[in-house]
């Protein structure tokens, strides 16, 4: 049984069919790949299996269970986990705050045990400290524990958006670009770590990447998009061999020239 | 005043609260859709024109010379709004304008506080003939009718030149998009000005025409209740911009109309409906809000550019 | 799962790399005060003290300053921590104040069973707006509470069994033991104990799972979706906590004013205190529980030192709505934030600090006893 399948996901805005009948599979601790030209649906797509947009028909079928009508926090408690393609975090908080945002839904206590401090909020606090504590040093943020995001350099503001999006333990990461805007150096960091994702925590990702060596390196399977639909499927080798993936990449070009 | 015909009476009430309305909306959706800031500060200025209106005619200045002077007041006020205050604050924070807004009406309402001095009440003189007037068997104040005909006369006026006029479109041009406006050649924060300055003149005479008459033969009154930051209209006005989802002049115009005309019909409905008339512009505030109206009438970009 | 990637400083400085000694950021577990804690709660033993030289009337304005401060804590939790602009905190108060007045004056019900049913009262009403929230953004939220506040002021806050009639509801001082609450100066310490309480509450908020999600759902309500929180239900959370608080602040008013007449919180002044509520924590701090007490104090003691009624609104109004804009223009962050600048001033240099504290200081003391004294 896949980890993640869609079927049939269509979707229109205004007159314009941004999704039309996708169907993808992604298995347990697999990394696959979105391909596409700007405004393929890539993005959409995302939106759609987090729980952002509701798509005009089709299913989504998670570990087994239909998840369409879930709202995206409760896709979050399922298990899946999702980046944005411009980085999102919270700008009037710190960096440390930031990361125990994300810690939410493994904590419990409620309004009144915070505002009278019992000890179950004592509990939360410790334990969301504890595990924010380690994550500062796993993603190596801790000199920047008590900055804002606005004082980070973009390529540090999106690891912090990796460290706030494992912290929720998924089960599959929608990763949005990752690479854009960052240095060439951490780009080929990347690639080592998606895989390290995956094989130590067991977790599944979809990759959507405009760095073609990244995206080729770290993916085992990779679906292009073009205009909505699915034009071809397959491991890295074949996909970039395929004659519509080169039409929709070069076909464009040529036709913006003409 | 005689009564006779309630429907007339209570039609013309209607219409000329509805005027009223209707010219504070539109001053309303000139300056939000113009610079994105929804002016709470609206009544507020036009305070600023009768406070200066009731200190002029105290010294003796001719009601129409006053009225005049008034209005020029108030369209400063507003302007000083802007190129002091709101212009310094780019693309803000939602939360920021709106607290600073708030913040301006306090202080605009605060000074006419301290300019009438605390008194309850406060009498104005009429600038408009005052006297009955007779259809048939119905008379009604003279100023009523011209309040409705005069506000009805300039809200369709501004409109017509709104459509119409250069300066109409260069401020259309900046609502849209303001970055294509100034490359365009046209200077942002002259015309946000006018925005202020027009919006702010017609609140002003949307004041200045009902608060000197409220009271008939005698002129008018000003109570504590009006010199407050939102005085006792500014919540109405918000309802009939909402028509056109803040942004629509002519919907602005009509949801004038529909405010004041069911606050006033609503006194010839039969008991349980009638009393719904203090709360019937709260439920029909929450209707539109509720119902999104932005969405009939305003573009997604222009949407992106108020936000 | 160690991750070695060169962490790029934006300003200044060489590229820290993986090999990168940090400096160590003190991760103290919370458990000591720190120094800036003990000087605040220095300060607020400070603050509490200035009403005794007064007497009955410092007393008094001790009463209004801590009442008014307990309503502003409403509003930090529901604009300053989740950003929800509400314009009806004051008739969140006045739904307590009739809660209590009726309990009191009508079922015979003794004060501090009072107090928990006028905080429950509020929470129908604080339901209702907090569902709105969740489908009305910013803006137009703004203008719902408004309409609300205005509704409730000319319809709820006018019913005969709510407002008690013409005569109102009178309300007695509760006598506990030995201690005659009638005393202003046992009224006082009441309410300062009531705020003290309030202000460990709502500042404990702040760092927990609850208090998070709300700062994070007022940044970015799409992120905070995208990592597991339920954003309406944290709107909702946030509207209900701020009602009941204000709720609560309401009781206190209700024994403030002894006989709440029938036209305390109708339209169109309920609408203008709520208004100077929102300037007034907007102006101390939004999003910190002790801007609340702070702006509340600051601008009521000082405007209650000039007499009469009107004149006092109508000078807070001009005083208050200049300090705010001046503030939202430069100092977004408010007293708290300039405090902070003027700490960390007088840390680094220290005459310049001090000197600063003492002008600000002879400026308004000096400005209200030349006001006082020329009235």
């Amino acid at each position: 049984m896949s980890l993640l399948r869609t079927r049939d996901i269509s979707i229109h805005f205004g007159g314009i069919a941004a999704l039309t009948e996708v169907d993808i599979e992604v298995q347990e601790a697999e990394i696959v790949g979105l391909l596409g030209p700007n405004g393929a649906g890539k993005t959409t797509l995302f939106n759609v299996i987090s729980g952002f947009l509701k798509p005009d028909w089709g299913r989504i079928v998670f570990q087994g269970d239909e998840i369409a009508h879930l709202l995206p926090y409760e896709r979050v408690a399922a298990g899946i986990g999702r980046t944005f393609q411009h980085v999102r975090l919270f700008r009037n908080l710190t960096v440390y705050e930031n990361l125990l945002v994300a810690q939410h839904r493994h904590l419990s206590s409620g309004s009144f045990a915070a505002m009278l401090r019992l000890p179950g909020w004592r509990r939360d606090e410790k334990d969301a400290r504890d595990r924010v504590e380690e994550i500062l040093d796993v993603v190596n943020l801790r000199p920047w524990a008590d900055a804002h995001p606005s004082e980070l350099s973009y390529g540090t503001t999106r690891f912090l958006e990796l460290a706030s999006v494992l912290s929720l333990h998924p089960k599959i990461l929608l990763l949005d670009e990752p690479a854009s805007g960052i240095q060439q150096k951490e780009v080929e960091a990347l690639g080592p770590l998606l895989k390290r994702i995956r094989d130590e925590r067991g977790c599944s990702i979809l990759l959507i990447e405009h760095d073609m060596s990244l995206l080729l390196n770290a993916s085992e399977r990779i679906y292009a998009l073009d205009f909505g639909k699915i034009i071809a499927e397959g491991t890295p080798n074949e996909v970039v061999a395929d004659d519509l993936v080169l039409e929709s990449y070069l076909g464009r070009t040529r036709r913006a020239t003409a | 005043m005689i009564y006779a015909a309630p429907v007339t009476e209570v039609t013309i009430f209607g219409l000329s609260s509805g005027a009223v309305f209707a010219l504070l909306a539109l001053g309303l959706v000139l300056i939000y859709r113009t610079t994105g800031v929804l002016n709470f500060a609206h009544w507020a200025i036009g305070l600023m024109a009768v406070v200066t209106y009731v200190m002029l005619t105290a010294l003796g200045l001719p009601p129409q010379v006053a009225a005049a002077l008034g209005l020029a007041v108030g369209v400063v006020s507003g302007v000083l709004a802007y190129r002091l205050v709101f212009k310094r604050l780019g693309r803000g924070r939602q939360v920021i304008v709106i607290l600073i807004a708030i913040g301006l009406a306090q202080f605009y309402s605060s000074v006419a506080q301290f300019a009438l001095g605390f008194e309850q009440f406060t009498r104005l003189q009429p600038w408009l003939p005052a006297g009955d007037v007779h259809l048939g068997q119905v008379a009604i104040r003279a100023s009523e009718i011209i309040t409705a005909v005069a506000a009805i006369v300039i809200a369709f006026g501004f409109l017509v030149w709104f459509r119409l006029s250069r300066t109409g479109r260069a401020l259309r041009a900046v609502a849209q998009n303001k970055e294509a406006a100034m490359l365009a050649g046209i200077d942002d924060v002259k015309y946000s000005s006018i925005a202020w300055g027009i919006g702010s003149a017609l609140a002003a005479l949307a004041l200045l025409l009902v608060m000197p008459h409220s009271a008939g033969e005698q002129g008018g009154i000003i109570t504590t209740f009006d010199v407050t930051p939102f005085g006792t209209l500014l919540i109405p006005a918000f309802g009939a911009a909402l028509v056109g989802g803040l942004v629509h002049l002519p919907m602005a115009l009509l949801g004038g109309f529909v405010f004041g005309l069911s606050r006033e019909l609503l006194i010839l409905a039969p008991k349980p409906w009638s009393d719904l008339r203090a709360s019937m512009a709260a439920i029909l505030i929450l209707f539109l809000l509720l119902l999104r109206t932005e969405r009939f009438f305003a573009t997604r970009q222009e949407l992106e550019a108020l936000e | 799962m160690k991750v070695d990637v060169a962490v790029e400083p934006r300003h200044g400085s060489a590229p820290v790399t993986e090999e990168l000694e940090a400096p160590p950021v003190a991760r103290v577990a919370r458990r000591r005060p720190t120094r800036g804690q003990l000087l605040g709660l220095a300060s607020l033993g400070l603050i509490s003290v200035v009403p005794v030289p007064f007497g009955d009337f410092g007393y008094f304005i001790g009463q209004y300053a801590t009442i008014y401060a307990i309503l502003g804590l409403s509003v930090v939790v529901v604009t300053g921590y989740a950003g929800l602009i509400s314009l009806m905190p004051y008739s969140f108060a006045g739904i307590g104040a009739m809660a209590t007045g009726i309990a009191m004056a009508s079922w015979g019900w003794p004060f501090w069973l009072a107090l928990p049913f006028a905080a429950g009262a509020t929470v129908p009403f604080a339901l209702f707006v907090g569902v709105t929230s969740v489908r009305l953004k910013g803006l137009y939220l703004a203008i719902a509470t408004l309409t609300i506040s205005n509704a409730l002021g000319e319809t709820f806050f006018t019913w005969e069994t709510i407002t008690g009639g013409d005569s109102g509801h009178f309300v007695a001082r509760p006598v506990v033991g030995p201690v005659d609450f009638g005393g202003d100066l046992a009224f006082y310490l009441l309410c300062l104990g009531a705020v003290f309480a309030l202000l460990f509450m709502v500042e404990g908020l702040r760092t927990s799972r609850v208090g998070r999600a709300m700062l994070a759902v007022r940044d970015n309500e799409l992120e905070a979706q995208a990592l597991g929180i339920n954003v309406a239900k944290t709107k909702l959370v946030a509207f209900v906590l701020s009602g009941m608080i204000a709720g609560f602040g309401g009781a206190f008013l209700a024994q403030l004013l002894i006989s709440v007449t029938p036209n305390a919180f109708q339209s169109p002044f309920a609408e203008a205190t709520s208004l100077l509520l929102v300037t007034l924590v907007a102006i101390g701090g939004m999003d910190r529980a002790i801007g609340a007490f702070v702006g509340a104090i600051a601008l009521v003691v000082q405007q209650q030192i000039f007499n009469g009624f009107e004149f006092f609104f109508a000078f807070v109004g001009i005083y208050a709505a200049i300090t705010l804009i001046a503030f939202l223009l430069f100092r977004p962050g408010g007293l708290v934030q300039v405090g902070k600048i003027l700490a960390d001033l007088t840390r680094a240099r220290p005459a310049l600090g001090l000197s600063i504290i003492a002008i600000i200081l002879v400026t308004n003391v000096g400005g209200a006893w030349l006001i006082l004294s020329l009235s």
